[in-house]
């Protein structure tokens, strides 16, 4: 029981410097506050219990990351999601070559956050939740495959993939505001 | 581009997925080594991998949209808490006996009121700013690069063109809240030259940007004022293969970005350091 206990101060140790970064995502995934609460509540919940299969050497950031998203995927709106069909073999259908931007459109102006929070908003949810784990969390690649379940190259052309997409969501905006 | 970039990517412009692979510091080595090769004599590409940067750092900052409200933190923090050291014994054998799945979190979540509050007091200074603080300079370290390698783009003039520090200088006075000195050419390390220099912001403060070479390579130093500049104090030394390096002064705040060698690095920061030291 002591050891136990130990155990339990352990895991506190390392999900509370975590628990920001957790709600966060959590909101993304939901996208409903009280929604990304109880996700990172029961999230906590089994992580505590799945804690003893956590091996100390791995990655304690990625292996949270993964059971948020598990537990996601058994909610509502995670079943919703996970429905949606994503075009991931068919790079085709997302044209960005056609009409290439100049450079000069290349070098957006990117400190407007509105903009840019509307245009992840509009994000396919499984380019954005690629794209968070990178940039946001700064979670490496080989991580996001474990968390997302998914081969290392997928995970390297979502990424990509949402990077074009939200320079293509961002070009009109722009155009309009300049 | 009449090529799609994709269909040579071995040989000629970066595709989409190594560019992004790139910026993201996942390419091996060698790989590595090759891209940078190519951007030394590729404009178009070292316009993209820049563009591409900016995004990450705005995508970055964007991102972290929504922070817990003060009640829902204490209530998560307490359920960390109590799943490590609950008040009632009782409870601590209910959960690690491995209760049904939908109960536990429901249980922790209506914790007396008091320890919650006290949990979300201890989190809200601790954990929370520790959170905010850390991000931040992970953004300010992009910001720097960002603003380095706009820097190093052939199409960017200095506002200011001048070797002259008595050009430079005053060319401030007016744009900046605060003021400096800049070394005489003299006082400088060998080999060192100063280019121009920017008025730019970094986490929306004001900031002279002061460009220099070093042998060939270019050099950007921030000068920010020390009162209203955030915390540098655990910014990363080197950032995708640019050395980062940093000082303060009673007044100011320096920070030098460039892949010259950092000792190199060092001796300009130096120089600048001692050129604020009052005669």
């Amino acid at each position: 029981m002591s050891s136990a206990t130990t155990r339990s101060a352990e895991f506190e140790q390392l999900a509370l410097p975590l628990l920001a970064s957790l709600y966060n995502h959590a909101h993304w995934l939901t996208r409903n506050p009280a929604e990304a609460e109880d996700l990172v509540q029961e999230t906590f919940t089994k992580a505590l219990r799945a804690f003893d299969s956590f091996q100390s050497d791995t990655n304690f950031k990625a292996w949270i990351f993964r059971i948020l998203r598990n537990t996601f995927l058994t909610t509502r709106a995670g079943i919703a999601a996970a429905r949606t069909v994503f075009l991931e073999d068919h790079p085709d259908t997302l044209d960005t070559t056609a009409s290439g931007p100049t450079p000069e459109e290349i070098l957006l102006r990117l400190d407007n956050d509105a903009t840019l929070h509307t245009a992840l908003e509009q994000l396919q949810p499984q380019l954005r939740e690629a794209l968070l784990l990178c940039d946001v969390e700064e979670i490496k690649y080989k991580d996001i495959a474990v968390i997302l379940d998914v081969p290392i190259g997928t995970v390297m052309s979502r990424i990509s993939r949402a990077r074009r997409t939200l320079r293509q969501l961002l070009q009109p905006q722009l155009g309009e505001s300049l | 581009m009449n090529q799609t970039p994709q269909a040579n990517q071995s040989t000629d412009h970066l595709g989409h997925d190594k560019l992004s692979a790139f910026i993201d510091g996942e390419l091996a080595p060698a790989e590595k080594q090759r891209i940078e090769q190519h951007l030394s004599t590729c404009h178009e590409c070292t316009l993209r991998v820049l563009s591409a940067t900016q995004l990450k750092t705005a995508t970055a900052r964007a991102g972290q949209r929504f922070a817990p409200p003060p009640d829902a933190l204490a209530r998560l923090t307490a359920q960390l808490h109590s799943q490590q050291a609950p008040a009632k014994p009782l409870q601590t054998m209910k959960t690690q006996a491995n209760l049904p799945t939908k109960t536990p979190a429901r249980i922790f979540s209506i914790r007396p009121a008091a320890w919650a509050a006290l949990a979300a007091a201890i989190l809200l200074t601790v954990s929370f700013l520790g959170w905010r603080q850390l991000h931040p300079t992970n953004t300010l370290a992009a910001e720097l690069l960002d603003q380095h390698l706009a820097t190093l783009s052939s199409s960017a003039t200095p506002q200011v063109i001048s070797t002259d520090r008595h050009t430079v200088k005053p060319w401030f006075q007016g744009r900046l809240p605060f003021s400096f000195n800049l070394p005489e050419p003299a006082a400088l390390p060998p080999d060192t030259t100063l280019k121009g220099a920017n008025l730019t912001y970094l986490n929306g403060q004001p900031a002279a940007l002061l460009l220099f070479t070093i042998h060939k390579h270019e050099v950007s130093v921030f000068l920010t004022q020390r009162s209203t500049s955030p915390t540098l104090t655990t910014l990363p030394n080197t950032r995708s293969g640019f050395t980062l390096h940093a000082a303060t002064t009673p007044d100011l705040r320096i920070v030098a970005v460039s892949d010259v060698n950092p000792a190199e690095l060092d001796n300009l920061i130096a120089s600048l350091v001692q050129a604020q030291k009052p005669i």
